[in-house]
């Protein structure tokens, strides 16, 4: 029968693509992974946040002390409230609890991360880092990859929930052969019953057995797309259904905000205790052409606070020394502002490593603000080095197979 | 509220029972969760997916002949031009023929929609606040329009273009919006360039992509780039310099001093325009924005690009050379008119091919459009309602995830996204009159799934009736509810 994986090998999605058949599927490397001894490695959590539309690295950790950012962008500069990190960096005045948490030990920040060669389309250069690849292209994202790659060393028990997305689209780079699920509400999550006063009629059966059908007599791919994904939404509604249901937050999560209740959701479906092992939510709004900053002073913040509730969260939960979040975005922002008080797209920005497992710290070299390329940063750190980190020092996964090339990694973990 | 003692209670066919749903849908869509908060959140999704799904030459289809008769042909005429059909709008076009009643979808320009027009609340644009309230009306007033219109490829190709030449409610104002909605059911079958340059002028879109901000000396970049990377060329047939130069030519255009996002009209100010002499495409001149439409347009990689999508859309993904070749050529000799192109896709052997059935899931307006039209509703309750799961199902109207649009295609499928569907299914089957679509399983199969289940299926339904006969609504739902329904 066809699974989702041969749905995959249909070209589909492809797997892998191009020469790298990863070592990952050979039995000796698996094995060996498998056997390393190491249990803490399945309660690890990453969580991936999205800062979507291109977020300007240059107002977020900003070398305030350097003349030339000041001359760059007359008027959306931060002049003032800016929370040092070092001599000559700070963080924008919004992000207190970041700034709280650096002076804590449990933020890392990676300085000037891009790729040579930077893709200015938000479209291309989503998918170059969603998929690790600087060709971008297609099929599955890196950690969807790391999500096969958990599946095929079976430690995917539950086959259902090792991969989240908050909301109601498959984040791309979970794109998986192995299961992932796209959440909007736990409660919402499941079947609802069919027949009206209390005749309960038992749905699952016979819709397992029409798409089971379906798939065997028509089109592919979606007569197997449809089959698998119906099977996976009713084996995680089963679990999430059967597990402990009490969770209260144990933190106030800002209201209004859709990032606030994401990080929620993915908050209670780890304390559900289902095995998550790496969770997506999005933030937009990043694409500020025009009119910045205030709109993003509040996107910060409301990162800011949304972040700082999580992390209160977990902590109450019991469950923060085994979670780190990392945030992304497709590129950073041109150096000059531009004539509309915003900036237009660019390259080269900052990461987040945030939570217990993150070696706090500045790491990387600040970009320079003389020697730019038509404009923009060059890049100073390969993002490719930062999943290379987090898949090898954190999530104890191997790297350079799922990465498909060997990238240096960087001290940014307690390991 | 008056509720009807039982599951089969009579009813007449159209509000009383629709309106039911409201109170108990809408309390199950705010279970549903931050529901429209969290897909709202949805933002800046790349979905390469469906790139992925365009590179697949050959489907494998169980279908090797599926279009039987032409009451099939029409029905698949109407989920693709359309939004679908009741039974007894199946008879009637099934009666003309498949090909008459192409010829009909195409000229709906003679068709009243005046009782639809009549059926719908007014929308005063200038009247519509920012917020969920101003969103809610507006992307119920669209869903009664694809419901309830009599005209189905005008109002689908609305929704071709809100997913191409993308605006949304995170940036534009909402009668902004409904006024670029106009807009698009307007030029639905029109030239393209005379569209770009509507759309280049148009509140929303210069709001969207910051064209309202962009003037002589100050130029913003945001709405030249995604002109060429999204709405013409694509990438691979500009370069930096094309970007920075076009988005001087399109300096000039200005929403006014006052909030721009409740700014209805633009209007050109010479002195904000730039004059000067831009390069453009190896060009040279004192370009303005619709110089830079004019050189877009009439590029071959505009005419293909344009016309895999528009086949895409129709009939099925990843189009044979040839066909977007034939398509192209008549885009180019009919003066880039969308309707010509349009015409010649539906006339064609290749969308009644076996590889175009079933081709596609159903986008989520589609499936909820279709649900409801089907059943015969027309009115405006329970839209509010379904327009929310259409976003718990990862479609918000007016609001497209990012300047790409939906990525569509196979990212429709997946785990709470399916769930939706089949809960909206069981609401809209335990609260609507089953009378339009009838009352057996066999008049239920024929309106919705074209008679064409897998055997395993249908013993399946059969069984289900044996044993659920006094309560169509159940039935209703496993009807909806299949595999085959999901797909287009």
């Amino acid at each position: 029968m066809f699974t989702r994986r041969d749905f995959l090998r249909q070209g589909l999605l492809p797997v892998f693509s191009g020469s790298s058949v990863p070592a990952v599927f050979a039995n000796g490397v698996y094995a060996a992974a498998a056997d390393s001894p190491n249990a803490a490695r399945s309660d690890r959590i990453l969580v991936l946040v999205q800062l979507a539309g291109g977020n300007d690295g240059l107002n977020t950790v900003i070398p305030f002390q350097d003349g030339a950012y000041h001359d760059a962008r007359p008027t959306i500069r931060q002049e003032t409230g800016v929370l040092p990190l070092s001599p000559t960096l700070g963080l924008h005045p919004n992000l207190k609890f970041l700034k709280q948490s650096f002076d804590q030990g449990r933020l890392a920040i990676v300085q000037g991360v891009g790729y040579p060669n930077p893709n200015l389309s938000h479209f291309a250069s989503m998918a170059i880092w969603e998929s690790a690849s600087v060709r971008g292209g297609i099929g599955e994202g890196w950690l969807g990859r790391y999500l096969a790659y958990l599946d095929q060393v079976g430690e995917s028990p539950n086959h259902a929930l090792e991969g989240v997305s908050a909301g109601p689209l498959v984040a791309p780079e979970l794109r998986s052969s192995a299961p992932v699920t796209t959440l909007t509400s736990l409660r919402a999550f499941q079947l609802q019953p069919v027949g009206e006063h209390g005749t309960a009629v038992d749905a699952e059966n016979p819709l397992m057995r029409f798409y089971g059908a379906f798939k065997a007599n028509a089109p592919a791919p979606y007569g197997a797309l449809l089959d698998t994904t119906l099977q996976e939404a009713l084996r995680a509604s089963h679990a999430l259904q059967a597990t402990d249901r009490s969770y209260q937050a144990k933190a106030t999560y800002p209201a209004q905000s859709p990032i606030a209740s994401s990080l929620k959701l993915v908050a209670e479906t780890i304390v559900s205790g289902q095995g998550v092992r790496v969770a997506h939510v999005t933030l937009g709004g990043f694409d500020n052409h025009a009119r910045e900053k205030a709109v993003h002073d509040r996107l910060l913040q409301d990162l800011d606070q949304a972040l700082s509730a999580f992390m209160q969260d977990l902590q109450g939960q019991g469950v923060a020394d085994r979670v780190l979040v990392m945030t992304w975005s497709e590129f950073g922002r041109r150096v000059n502002e531009n004539g509309s008080a915003g900036t237009d797209h660019g390259t080269a920005a900052p990461m987040f490593l945030l939570g217990a497992p993150a070696s706090g710290g500045l790491y990387g070299e600040t970009p320079s603000l003389q020697s730019l390329d038509n404009g923009n940063l060059k890049f100073t750190t390969d993002f490719r080095s930062v999943y290379a980190t987090v898949l090898q020092d954190y999530l104890q996964a191997p790297a350079s197979d799922l990465l498909g090339g060997n990238f240096e990694t960087l001290p940014l973990l307690k390991t | 509220m008056d509720v009807p003692a039982g599951p089969t209670a009579p009813s007449p066919p159209i509000a009383p029972l629709w309106r039911r749903p409201l109170a108990r849908r809408t309390a199950l869509a705010a279970g549903a969760a931050g529901a429209a908060g969290l897909a709202l959140a949805a933002l800046w999704r790349s979905g390469d997916l469906t790139h992925a799904l365009e590179h697949v030459q050959d489907l494998t289809h169980g279908d090797s002949q599926p279009f039987t008769s032409q009451r099939v042909k029409v029905a698949h005429l109407l989920r693709r031009a359309g939004f679908g059909a009741t039974a007894a709008e199946l008879d009637r076009y099934a009666a003309m023929g498949a090909s008459a009643a192409t010829a009909a979808v195409l000229a709906y320009q003679t068709t009243s929609n005046a009782a639809l027009e009549a059926q719908l609340p007014a929308v005063d644009p200038t009247g519509l606040a920012r917020g969920a309230a101003s969103a809610s009306k507006l992307q119920s007033w669209w869903l009664q329009r694809m419901v309830g219109t009599a005209r189905p490829l005008e109002e689908k190709m609305t929704l071709f273009w809100h997913g191409l030449l993308t605006s949304g409610l995170d940036k534009a104002g909402p009668g902004q919006l409904y006024v670029q909605n106009q807009l698009f059911r307007t030029h639905a079958l029109g030239n393209f360039d005379d569209l770009l340059k509507a759309v280049s002028k148009d509140p929303a879109m210069m709001v969207y992509l910051d064209t309202e901000t962009n003037r002589v000396g100050r130029p913003n970049e945001n709405y030249a780039r995604e002109l060429m990377e999204l709405f013409t060329t694509g990438i691979g047939h500009y370069t930096e310099d094309d970007v920075r130069e076009s988005a001087r030519a399109f300096t000039g255009w200005t929403l006014g001093r006052g909030n721009v996002r409740a700014s209805l009209q633009s209007t050109f100010k010479p002195r904000l325009h730039d004059p000067g002499v831009k390069t453009f495409m190896g060009r040279s001149g004192a370009f303005n924005g619709d110089d830079i439409v004019d050189v877009l347009v009439p590029l071959r990689a505009t005419a293909e690009r344009l016309c895999t999508r528009l086949f895409t859309f129709f009939a099925y993904p990843n189009p044979e050379r040839a066909i977007v070749q034939h398509l192209a050529d008549t885009f180019q000799q009919k003066r880039y008119n969308v309707g010509a192109v349009v015409k010649e896709i539906l006339g064609m052997d290749a969308f009644y091919a076996p590889k175009a059935y079933r081709a596609m899931p159903k986008s989520p307006a589609e499936y909820v459009a279709q649900m409801i039209r089907g059943l015969g509703h027309s009115g405006p309750a329970g839209l509010p309602a379904a327009a929310a799961a259409l976003a718990q199902m990862g479609q918000v109207l007016f609001y497209p995830p990012n300047v790409a649009g939906w990525p569509g295609a196979s990212s429709w499928i997946n785990s709470s996204a399916l769930l939706t569907r089949l809960n909206f299914a069981n609401s809209v089957a335990g609260l609507a009159s089953t009378g339009a679509a009838g009352k057996t399983l066999d008049q239920m199969l024929a309106t919705f799934v074209d008679s064409n289940v897998t055997a395993s299926t249908r013993s399946g339904l059969e069984q289900l009736a044996s044993t659920h006969g006094n309560d169509p609504s159940t039935l209703l739902y496993f009807v909806l509810a299949t595999p085959e329904y999901q797909l287009n």
